[in-house]
């Protein structure tokens, strides 16, 4: 719910000590919005969850499962704010703030952008918008702060694009609406230049597709397993973790977008995305830029008011060093939701690979899996709601025998959850 | 004693200053139009008092409500916002240009009509939204039902007969026709040129989920 509010006395008292400890400029932002005008739009996410998780500890625990929870716990599973606004001049800007329990940056900034749509009656319109933010490529992250309001653990293509890709940049689009036009059909397109996604690619390459709800923050760190091939002296040589928003070459990346909507009912999205990086620079923590390029496609189709059908499918290329590793990946998954009165139900699969073809025979990157993940929702009000989520996965790493670990594995997730939302 | 003296004399005012006035709007191949605004403006030019109560023009589920609503000149409208997320409401039209910042929970105040004329509205949030306020130089104006038809009351005289929707692909200057009351059976309007294509598509898949920052 959209509020203009009066931020409390207590909420600033946390969040300025907060401030303090992280020394955040983003977070000082975050202040200031606050402190400068009370004239905004506040909304607020709140998730705790009980899990019964698998056995395998996750790769926030340095070890190689690909869920996110590695013990039977109750947890804070997402907490964000969102503060927005926009002023008659067509200017606009919003900003998400993220705490996690997960993970080794627990407070900090998930988007922050600043946009400008000029009010037009033309039939072909202009937008820009400049800061950090997602490419709008995924039609599952459709909540607020990018959740996926279908399931708890998404993905593992956007459970990918929300721990390693962020665009610091800044984004072009002209679009139609189709209405002006007196047609069934809308169209954008979109063009963005950016810096700072020069690592991306990493964990896919080493622990390959993960399945989770952990949006990396604005200076994060994604852990994964000491691979020996990965960590030692004499092997590749890289720490056992990636800072996903580094910029390492000075280089521009790019992305080039399209969109076709029939109606709102039926949604096309194609995006090729380029991080144009020198994968021959390192820097002192010995992390890599690496060359990631990609083609992602989505489609999304609603048969009535309550029944939407929603796929993806990514696919690409990763390089890093002079053919340290390099790896072809694909992804893809077909996602059914029905809502029934306050009731939600989806039920999605997955699809995951990465191929390698480098020249360290002793750094395995070949990984797969496949995954089932089945949710119910129900809203008990506007603010409350509760849900349950049942996932299955079976998935296999070639690295994971590096460790003396079983290279295939099965793994298991069940999630109570209650949201708070206002 | 004073009720029935008010009920007679409103059967009196009505039969003998008002009649039932029946217009039917039919497309070039004779289908009943809905949705048409039919406005009668007295020939003799007349000074009407502007209406006390505001119009509304509501957002619900990202799209306004009414699709048209019709207004007599020097009216207000107030715009609700009865979604929960927020809307930029614009209008670039000569009949009334303004733009509108529609918090949720905050009421912002009615603006006032007074050129005659089409007001197209959009949205600068969500574009899809597209609604009209037809501002009417007369009281006697309405809708079309389902079977494209219309009954005002109005008094005896001579009219000039107006038609509009934003499927007509002819002006509304071009549809007008003269017209006296009483008539016997119903005025029949029928448009030259095919309707424009019906996107009310637009209205029938509103997503509770907005596209994400």
């Amino acid at each position: 719910m959209n509020k203009r509010v009066t931020p409390s006395f207590l909420f600033l008292v946390v969040l300025i000590k907060t401030l303090i400890r992280t020394k955040h400029m983003l977070g000082w932002m975050f202040f200031l919005s606050f402190t400068k005008t009370y004239a905004f739009e506040i909304e607020g996410v709140v998730q705790f969850n009980y899990v019964k998780s698998d056995e395998l500890p996750a790769w926030f625990e340095q070890d190689t499962g690909i869920l996110a929870y590695s013990e039977n716990s109750v947890n804070l599973q997402q907490g964000l704010v969102k503060v927005s606004d926009s002023f008659t001049n067509g200017l606009s800007y919003s900003l998400v703030g993220n705490v996690y329990q997960l993970g080794s940056q627990n407070i900090g900034v998930s988007q922050a952008q600043v946009a400008f749509k000029p009010l037009s009656k033309d039939k072909i319109r202009w937008r820009a918008r400049a800061g950090f933010f997602y490419p709008k490529m995924s039609l599952e992250n459709v909540d607020t702060g990018w959740l996926s309001p279908f399931t708890y653990t998404q993905s593992a293509i956007n459970s990918w694009v929300g721990e390693e890709l962020r665009t610091a940049g800044l984004e072009l689009t002209l679009y139609s609406p189709g209405r002006s036009r007196n047609s069934a059909f809308s169209w954008e397109l979109h063009g963005s230049v950016y810096k700072g996604n020069d690592t991306l690619g990493t964990v896919i390459s080493w622990r390959g597709f993960a399945m989770h709800d952990r949006q990396s923050l604005n200076n994060d760190k994604v852990p994964f397993a000491a691979y020996p091939s990965v960590v030692q002296e004499d092997r590749i040589f890289h720490p056992d973790y990636v800072e996903p928003f580094h910029e390492l070459d000075g280089r521009f990346g790019f992305y080039l977008g399209a969109h076709l909507d029939y109606y709102r009912q039926s949604s096309f999205r194609y995006y090729y995305y380029d991080n144009q990086a020198d994968p021959n620079v390192v820097n002192y923590e010995r992390l890599y830029a690496w060359r990631t390029k990609f083609h992602s496609i989505a489609l999304q189709h609603k048969f009535n008011k309550n029944t939407r059908l929603i796929t993806q499918w990514m696919t690409g290329s990763s390089i890093m060093g002079k053919h340290f590793v390099y790896i072809d990946f694909d992804a893809w998954y077909l996602m059914l939701s029905h809502k029934y009165k306050s009731h939600r139900f989806s039920a999605r699969f997955d699809l995951f690979e990465v191929n390698e073809d480098d020249i360290f025979p002793w750094d395995p990157n070949n990984s797969d899996g496949e995954a089932l993940t089945l949710a119910w929702r129900y809203d008990l009000n506007m603010h409350w709601q509760v849900g349950l989520e049942q996932h299955f996965n079976q998935n296999s790493a070639d690295i994971r025998a590096t460790l003396g670990q079983n290279v295939s594995i099965d793994q298991q997730q069940s999630l109570a959850v209650l949201q708070y939302r206002w | 004693m004073k009720f029935y003296f008010i009920v007679f004399s409103a059967l009196l005012s009505s039969s003998v200053f008002s009649k039932e006035t029946s217009i039917i709007v039919l497309s070039k191949d004779d289908i009943a139009v809905a949705n048409v605004v039919v406005a009668l403006t007295p020939k003799v030019k007349k000074e009407y008092t502007a209406p006390e109560e505001l119009a509304i023009m509501d957002q619900v589920d990202t799209q306004f409500l009414p699709h048209i609503l019709i207004v007599q000149q020097d009216s207000r409208v107030i715009f609700p916002n009865s979604d929960s997320i927020k809307h930029h409401v614009y209008s670039f039209s000569t009949a009334k240009t303004f733009e509108l910042q529609l918090y949720k929970d905050l009421r912002a105040e009615p603006l006032l009509f007074s050129n005659t004329g089409i007001v197209e509205l959009g949205c600068n949030i969500h574009d899809w939204m597209l609604g009209y306020i037809f501002v009417a130089d007369t009281p006697y104006f309405a809708k079309t039902d389902l079977h494209g038809k219309v009954i005002l009351d109005v008094p005896e005289g001579e009219y000039v007969l107006k038609v509009w929707n934003p499927r007509f692909q002819e002006k509304e200057e071009v549809l007008a026709l003269n017209m006296t009351v009483p008539k016997e059976g119903s005025m029949i309007v029928k448009l030259n040129n095919d309707l424009l294509p019906d996107l009310s598509d637009y209205e029938q898949s509103a997503d509770e989920f907005s596209d994400y920052e």
